[in-house]
């Protein structure tokens, strides 16, 4: 095995993935499936909050990870190991999704809620207890966030699932997206205000809202 | 009583950066004072939150059971792909032609040029015959003992018919 910085070491002392993913490098038997097995539940529904599919989540993962087999001989570890493989899953993702060329919903309306009526929020307090109908409206409600998640643009939304589901701050965010951390806050905070606009009829469907001060009020 | 001052983009963006723990020291407090003195700065947190917490709704995929084993077999394919790009090279069959035709031109004047060097020339007529009086000639040109005898006898008015006779 070539051998590695001194930095690149320090690195792997501090992260087990990176030790994982050197002993993929150094053709270890059974490292690379270590490796898949270890993130394949988090890349995969990474992909499905993207592309909204499953079979096409797993397509977008089985091929990263090949990406990564590919280039394991290349591999110097520079950050953490998640960030360098999600950095291949964000370029393989958009390049899909650009591909596809998926078109953004349009913003939801009260009338256009489906089976729930034209005031979930209502419908949900005088329901709260029944079982099966809650459950239709947590699919529901998921459809709908689901909706409102695609109603975003393609960065808007790699943005959102990364700092969202894997917790990553706005500097790895920009490593993986090759923006600037500057760029990633305008990202995060243009998405949020969307989703919060869109989804602002079901933001407090579990419960009332938090009453207004006599100050506010005024 | 408190004034409901809308956000504006960089105060929003702020905002956004403050609930997600990005933001440290002077530029914390700062969002910090703006949510006490500000109710529209609250409900706007508020319902950032809450619409972060919907996300939560989300089901989380789950891969297949077969994922990594499917996975893990296409690097087999990976393997024996590599392994016969190691020897023909694919990318660019324009190439691979024409690396090829210089090759074989390259051989074909290699050969050419190495035959004319290691074959011995076939010997012109003239040549013949020169060659053919010094082999019959061969059993006295034996006895000469030094080469200005020997291109006398070169000599057609010294040694003519009469001295390969002899």
């Amino acid at each position: 095995m070539t051998a590695i910085g001194e930095t690149s070491a320090q690195l792997a002392l501090r992260d087990p993935d990176i030790r994982l993913m050197l002993r993929v490098r150094a053709d270890e038997p059974g490292a690379f499936e270590e490796l898949v097995s270890r993130f394949q539940q988090r890349l995969v529904a990474v992909m499905h909050h993207l592309v909204g599919n499953l079979e096409e989540a797993e397509d977008l993962a089985q091929e990263v990870f090949l990406r990564v087999y590919r280039a394991r001989k290349k591999y110097r570890p520079r950050s953490k190991f998640a960030t360098w493989l999600f950095t291949i899953a964000n370029n393989l993702a958009l390049n899909s999704l650009r591909a596809k060329q998926r078109k953004p919903v349009a913003q939801l309306r009260l009338s256009d809620s489906g089976s729930l009526g034209p005031r979930p929020a209502e419908q949900l307090v005088r329901d709260p207890g029944s079982g099966p109908m809650q459950r239709i409206q947590k699919e529901e409600l998921a459809a709908l966030i689901r909706q409102a998640l695609d109603g975003l643009n393609e960065r808007q939304r790699m943005a959102v699932v990364l700092n969202k589901f894997e917790d990553m701050n706005y500097a790895e965010i920009a490593e993986v997206m090759n923006l600037t951390v500057k760029a990633v806050k305008s990202l995060l905070s243009r998405a949020r205000m969307n989703l919060r606009d869109i989804l602002a009829p079901y933001v407090y469907m579990d419960g009332q809202p938090p009453a207004r001060t006599a100050e506010e009020e005024t | 009583m408190a004034e409901r001052v809308p956000l504006n983009k960089k105060e929003r963006a702020e905002l956004v950066a403050y609930l997600d723990g990005e933001l440290k020291g002077a530029a914390a407090q700062k969002v910090e004072t703006q949510l006490t003195l500000n109710p529209e700065a609250r409900a706007e947190a508020e319902a950032l939150k809450r619409t972060w917490e919907l996300l939560d709704f989300l089901p989380r995929a789950e891969p297949s059971t077969e994922f990594t084993q499917r996975t893990v077999s296409q690097i087999v394919s990976v393997r024996a792909m590599a392994k016969g790009a190691a020897t023909v090279p694919a990318r660019r069959p324009w190439l691979l032609g024409a690396g090829w035709a210089a090759a074989v031109l390259l051989a074909v004047t290699a050969g050419f040029t190495g035959t004319r060097l290691l074959t011995p020339t076939q010997p012109g007529e003239q040549e013949l015959v020169r060659d053919l009086r010094i082999i019959e000639n061969k059993r006295l040109y034996e006895l000469v003992e030094d080469m200005d005898f020997l291109r006398q006898l070169d000599t057609p008015d010294l040694f003519g018919d009469e001295a390969a006779g002899s």
